[in-house]
This record gives structure tokens, C-alpha cells and sequence, in this order.
């Protein structure tokens, strides 16, 4: 009995060391399964490579800002239930998310403490969706929906909207996209094409907000769901790609780090192309944060320092997971070699990039076009 | 227990209540209070105030995937229904032991895929080009041109169909092995076929059972995701995607818990029939 307490207590002790030893830095991620992968297998590692003692624990809340909603209601609960230490020390949110949790003061203005900081250069970076963000966040990435198109089927690819329609006429049910209840690349395709049809795509993208713009919506979505008629309604993103891949649909859109992830992955026809519409499709980035009370707030901005850093982008975002950077490319392209670098842009020119990649619509507007959709098109 | 009621004494109600309450409690905290908060919300702006703005709503782009919702739910629930009772049917009447015994090992298989796992499978097999349409092309039962997507309403009653008929069967086929085979033998005796026995001889003395598995399936179709989101998210849809979809991309509690009522509402027919034939008769013997 003697020896069964000493080694019981031994055990305890044991475990009480570990637990005093290790730190655990929380990094809560919304979006799809890549983003936790990209933490737990290649950052995390990383990180606790660098700071012995401390692990990295990675936990997904899902993809699109439902996602990024999840955070925001945990730290709202936490701020409103006055903890002191939050249990979140880095989140990975999306535009809509960052603003509300900005405009909401959940966040910490780390940005100017970490040297990875001074890289960014997009305007992103400062803005969100109509929301002065600048000095709370660092962009991770950035991702862009684009048109993917079989070549078979596609000789000459459209190249703006109305081409698109008449594509459509010409090929009915051969154009598919999943709506706004199934992902964002849907979401994003229904913004473009309220850009590109009578609403003023300056207005949308840089506010001041102005109601008088429900008009040319509605009216956009009357189109749409003219349009609607020729086209087939995918189940989701990864829909999308699916329905492509069976040769059910011949063009749609996606986003093309999950294009070239699936190619990649030999889960896509590897002939499949990608091309921009003009005047342009959304993109957005996601955003490393650190909230207001992070229980491990110092942690999380060396945490955030090494993400951002023009190696770590280069190496994890650029050529593992095939997303746009999101620090400036100079910085990034200086460590790459240039093939890996022209890969990410093989379909999509740098040129066609700036140009035809737009930011998404002000949460106003947003939600006025979401609602739009429904009233309108989904009727 | 038949006279419970004479032999209560102050203490042994005091007894009781202390057995029932941590079951009580839960109820009421996890379940009731929740529901309570749910309704006042649907009926309050995101201020506070009263307003019935979010029943406007939900009528105004919803009311469709109301209809869709309920047609769907029932017509699955009737096919349901009629599964079940040839599956229980030739369980209990089949005159080949062997088709039986497969019969009896296969149906129930469904009943352990979870509903997100069925969604998953009838996205890849009822695709235009999915596995369905493949083995009946290739089989020349169907041309290639005239394949069609599946994955609509569809989709949603096959996979629900699927999910539910195992549970249902199964809570039929015992009823039916419960009745005494001296009724079926006289019928038997008498001269009447099998179709006859099913529906005038086992159907009546089951039919409770059949009521009540029917009740549970529906309010539980009623209430599923995974599938309509995996099948078909798009409009029209089932009210349980619009209520995922009016909180995650509107952060709008307001409206979804007014279609959460709707919802309740549905359920709730389920629910009065339960009640009705179930409980009052001492539920399923």
C-alpha cells in the first residue's frame, strides 16, 4: 500500500511539474480545415520548436464567418461576464468578424508591436469592410474567388459578366454556383455580379452607406434570377469543385486556394482553369487578432511575429497551402524560388490580380444584397 | 402501484419529488428555459422591444421552406410508413426463411450512419454524374443525355427515407412478433391471403407502435441539418438551414427564433397526435 501512494504521489507531482512547465497558447481559427491543419501541422510545430515549453493548441470553429461569429461570441460573452484573462490568445477571423469585434473593442492594437507588423501593405490591412481595423490586425493571407472553367468545353472563357450571360444562354445548365446559403464563393459571385450590374461598385466597396442603392440591387437580383433560370445551384463550396470534376458543370466559382490545394491533391482534373471576370470578384483576407485580455497576450504577438514573417509566408502560405500572401509580396517573393512562386500565379497574372480582385462590399451593403437575394432571386 | 394514491403519505410525496427533481431541474434549465428565452426573442427587436417584425420576415422570405419543409417531412414520413410495414410485413409473414434472415440483417444497418454520414453518401450517389445514374446508364436502363441531378427535394426525402425506415421497422417488426400467432393461424385457417392478414389482422393490433414510430420520426426529420445542408442548401430549402443561415451570415437571433417557432409549431402536431394515441393509452405496449 506504502509503495502504491508513493507512486501515486510521485505521478502527481509529476503531472504538476508538466502542467506548471507548459504553457498553452490557444489559437482559435475560423474558416475551413486547412486554416487548423495550417496551425497544427505546420505552425504549431514551428512554435514550439522556437519557445520550449510552450504548446500550441489549434481549434477550428468552422468555415465562412460563421466561423469568425463563433469568436466574436465568446469574447463578447467573456467581455460582458468581465473575465480578466480571456481564453483565446490568437484568433483567425474574417472581415465582417474583425470589424464587429474592432467596433466592439474586444481587440488588442498589437499591430505596431511586432516587427512582422511594418510589412503589410494592402489596404486591408487598415480597412475591413467599410471598418478602420488599422493597428488590430495582420492579415494571414488573402484568397480570391475566381472563375473555374473546364478548357474542354471552354474554348474561349467569358470574360465579363454579360459574356457570362450569354455564355449561359447558349449553355444551359452548365454554369453552377452554390447560392449565399452554401459558402462564401457563392456569396462572392453574387457580390461581383451586383458590381457589374448598375451598382456603384465604389460606393459598395468604400461606403459612406446609401440606401438609395436598394434600388440597383433589386435590381441586379431581378437579373440574377433571370440568369438563375440557365444555371445549376451547387451544394456548397466544395460542391462546386465536385460537380466540375464529375464534368456536370463546365465553369463556376471557386476559391483558389482551394483550387489549387485540390489539384494539387490530385482531387481535381488537373486541366481545369481559372480566369477573373471584369470588373472583378471579391477576395477577402483572414486575420490574425489577439483579443483585448488574452490570457497570454505576449505569447500571442511572438506567436503572430513568426506567422507573419516574409519566411513563414513564403514557405506555409505561398507554398504549402497556396494562398496569396498576406504581408507584402515583395518580402514574400524574395524567398521563394520562382517556381513555386509562378504557380500561385499560372491561370491569374499579378496584373489581372490587382485589377479584377475587389474587396467585398460594406457589412451594409452586404446584408442588403444577402437580403436582396433571398426577397428576389430566391423567391 | 394501483393504489398509489391511498398509500401516499406527506413524506412519501416529499420522497418522490426529491427523486424526480435532479431530472426536473434539468428539464427545466436545459430545456424550458432555453425554449422560453427562444420565444421572447423572436418577438423582441435586437433593442429589446416588442415587434413582430421577425414573424414579418420569416413570412415574407420564407414561407416557401415552410411549405417545402412540412411536404417534404410528411411525404417522407409516409414512405416511411409504408416500408416499415412490408419490411415488419414479410419479417413476420415472409414463407422464405433465407430471404428473411437477409432481410432481417440488412434493414438495420442504416440506423447506425449518422445523418450527416447519409447526407454525405446520397450528395455523391444521386449526382448527375454520381453513382446512381452511372450503374443505370451503364446498365442501359437510362440514356446518358436524360440523367439528371437528384440532389433536390428529392435527395432530401430518399435520404430521410433511408435514415428513418430502420428505426420505425424495427419498432414494428417487434410489434408484430409480439401478436399471438394463434390470430394469424386463424385467419390463416380461414382462408384469408397475406395481404389480407397485413392489413386486417397485424396492421390494427400494431398501429399504435407504427403511430408512435412514425411521431418520433417525423419531429426528429423535422429537426435535422446535416442533410438538406448537404444535399441541397439552396433555395427552397428546409427551415433548419435558414435558421443556421440567418445566425451565422446575419448574426440575426431574432428571425431564427421566430422560424424556430414555426418550427415548434409543426412539431407540435407531432406531437398533439403523440399525446393523443400514445401516452393516453399507456404508449406502446
Amino acid at each position: 500500500m506504502k509503495t502504491l501512494i508513493k507512486v501515486v504521489a510521485f505521478a502527481l507531482c509529476a503531472i504538476a511539474w508538466g502542467a506548471q512547465a507548459q504553457v498553452t497558447l490557444n489559437v482559435v481559427s475560423a474558416g475551413d480545415q486547412n486554416m487548423v491543419d495550417y496551425v497544427t501541422n505546420y505552425l504549431g510545430p514551428k512554435f514550439e520548436q522556437l519557445n520550449p515549453g510552450v504548446k500550441v493548441r489549434a481549434v477550428g470553429t468552422g468555415p465562412g464567418d460563421s466561423g469568425s461569429q463563433k469568436i466574436y461570441e465568446k469574447l463578447s460573452a467573456q467581455s460582458k461576464a468581465n473575465v480578466k484573462e480571456w481564453d483565446i490568445d490568437v484568433a483567425v477571423v474574417h472581415q465582417r468578424g474583425a470589424a464587429t469585434m474592432v467596433k466592439e473593442s474586444l481587440l488588442s492594437p498589437y499591430r505596431n508591436q511586432v516587427a512582422a507588423g511594418k510589412l503589410t501593405s494592402r489596404e486591408t490591412a487598415t480597412n475591413a469592410l467599410g471598418q478602420n481595423v488599422d493597428g488590430y490586425v495582420i492579415p494571414m493571407f488573402h484568397s480570391q474567388i475566381a472563375l473555374a472553367y473546364v478548357p474542354d468545353l471552354v474554348k474561349t472563357p467569358p470574360k465579363t459578366f454579360s459574356e457570362l450571360t450569354a455564355w449561359t444562354k447558349a449553355n444551359p445548365k452548365q454554369f453552377g454556383y452554390n447560392g449565399v446559403k452554401g459558402g462564401m464563393s457563392g456569396v462572392g459571385f453574387v457580390m461581383g455580379w451586383v458590381a457589374a450590374d448598375g451598382a456603384n461598385m465604389e460606393k459598395l466597396e468604400k461606403g459612406p452607406y446609401d440606401a438609395s442603392q436598394k434600388a440597383p440591387i433589386d435590381k441586379a437580383m431581378a437579373d440574377l434570377k433571370e440568369f438563375n433560370k440557365n444555371v445549376v445551384l451547387t451544394p456548397g463550396n466544395a460542391g462546386t469543385l465536385d460537380m466540375l470534376n464529375r464534368g456536370e458543370i463546365a465553369m463556376g466559382p471557386v476559391w483558389v486556394d482551394m483550387f489549387y490545394t485540390w489539384q494539387a491533391d490530385g482531387r481535381l482534373n488537373p486541366k481545369i482553369k481559372l480566369t477573373l471576370l471584369s470588373p472583378g470578384l471579391p477576395g477577402q483576407p483572414m486575420y490574425y487578432v489577439v483579443p483585448k485580455n488574452a490570457a497570454h497576450a505576449e505569447l500571442a504577438k511572438k506567436f503572430i511575429d513568426l506567422a507573419a514573417s516574409p519566411e513563414v509566408q513564403a514557405d506555409g502560405i505561398v507554398k504549402q497551402f497556396n494562398w496569396y500572401p498576406g504581408i507584402d509580396p515583395q518580402y514574400v517573393q524574395a524567398k521563394l524560388d520562382p517556381a513555386s512562386w509562378n504557380r500561385l500565379f499560372t491561370d491569374i497574372s499579378p496584373g489581372d490580380l490587382s485589377k479584377y480582385g475587389r474587396p467585398f462590399p460594406l457589412s451594409e451593403y452586404f446584408t442588403d444584397i444577402l437580403e436582396a437575394y433571398e426577397r428576389v432571386v430566391s423567391k | 402501484m394501483s393504489s398509489a394514491a391511498e398509500q401516499s403519505s406527506p413524506r412519501a410525496t416529499w420522497a418522490g419529488m426529491a427523486l424526480v427533481s435532479p431530472a426536473l431541474l434539468v428539464i427545466v434549465v436545459f430545456f424550458l428555459g432555453p425554449l422560453l428565452a427562444s420565444v421572447v426573442s423572436s418577438f423582441q427587436t435586437k433593442a429589446g422591444a416588442w415587434t413582430l417584425a421577425n414573424f414579418d420576415k420569416s413570412f415574407e422570405l420564407y414561407s416557401g421552406d415552410v411549405w417545402y419543409t412540412a411536404v417534404i417531412v410528411l411525404v417522407s414520413t409516409l414512405v416511411v410508413g409504408l416500408m416499415s410495414v412490408a419490411i415488419g410485413g414479410y419479417l413476420t409473414l415472409g414463407t422464405n426463411p433465407r430471404a428473411q434472415g437477409v432481410l432481417r440483417w440488412l434493414y438495420r444497418w442504416p440506423l447506425f450512419i449518422p445523418f450527416i454520414v447519409a447526407g454525405q453518401v446520397m450528395r455523391t450517389f444521386l449526382a448527375k454524374n454520381g453513382l446512381l445514374n452511372q450503374l443505370l446508364i451503364g446498365s442501359g436502363i437510362l440514356e446518358p443525355l436524360a440523367a439528371q441531378s437528384y440532389l433536390d427535394w428529392r435527395g432530401i426525402v430518399l435520404a430521410f427515407v433511408w435514415k428513418q425506415t430502420p428505426f420505425v421497422a424495427l419498432m414494428v417488426a417487434g410489434a408484430m412478433a409480439a401478436i399471438e400467432s394463434d390470430h394469424i393461424e386463424a385467419a390463416r385457417n380461414l382462408g384469408a391471403g397475406r395481404l389480407r392478414i397485413l392489413f386486417e389482422i397485424i396492421i390494427p393490433q400494431i398501429r399504435r407502435t407504427l403511430m408512435v414510430g412514425l411521431v418520433l420520426s417525423y419531429v426528429t426529420m423535422l429537426s435535422v441539418l446535416s442533410v438538406p445542408m448537404m444535399i441541397n442548401p439552396n433555395s427552397p430549402t428546409m427551415m433548419t438551414v435558414d435558421v443556421a443561415y440567418r445566425i451565422n451570415a446575419h448574426g440575426d437571433y431574432g428571425v431564427a427564433n421566430a422560424l424556430c417557432l414555426i418550427s415548434l409549431l409543426l412539431a407540435s402536431v407531432g406531437a398533439w397526435f403523440y399525446l393523443r394515441h400514445g401516452v393516453a393509452r399507456k404508449g406502446v405496449q
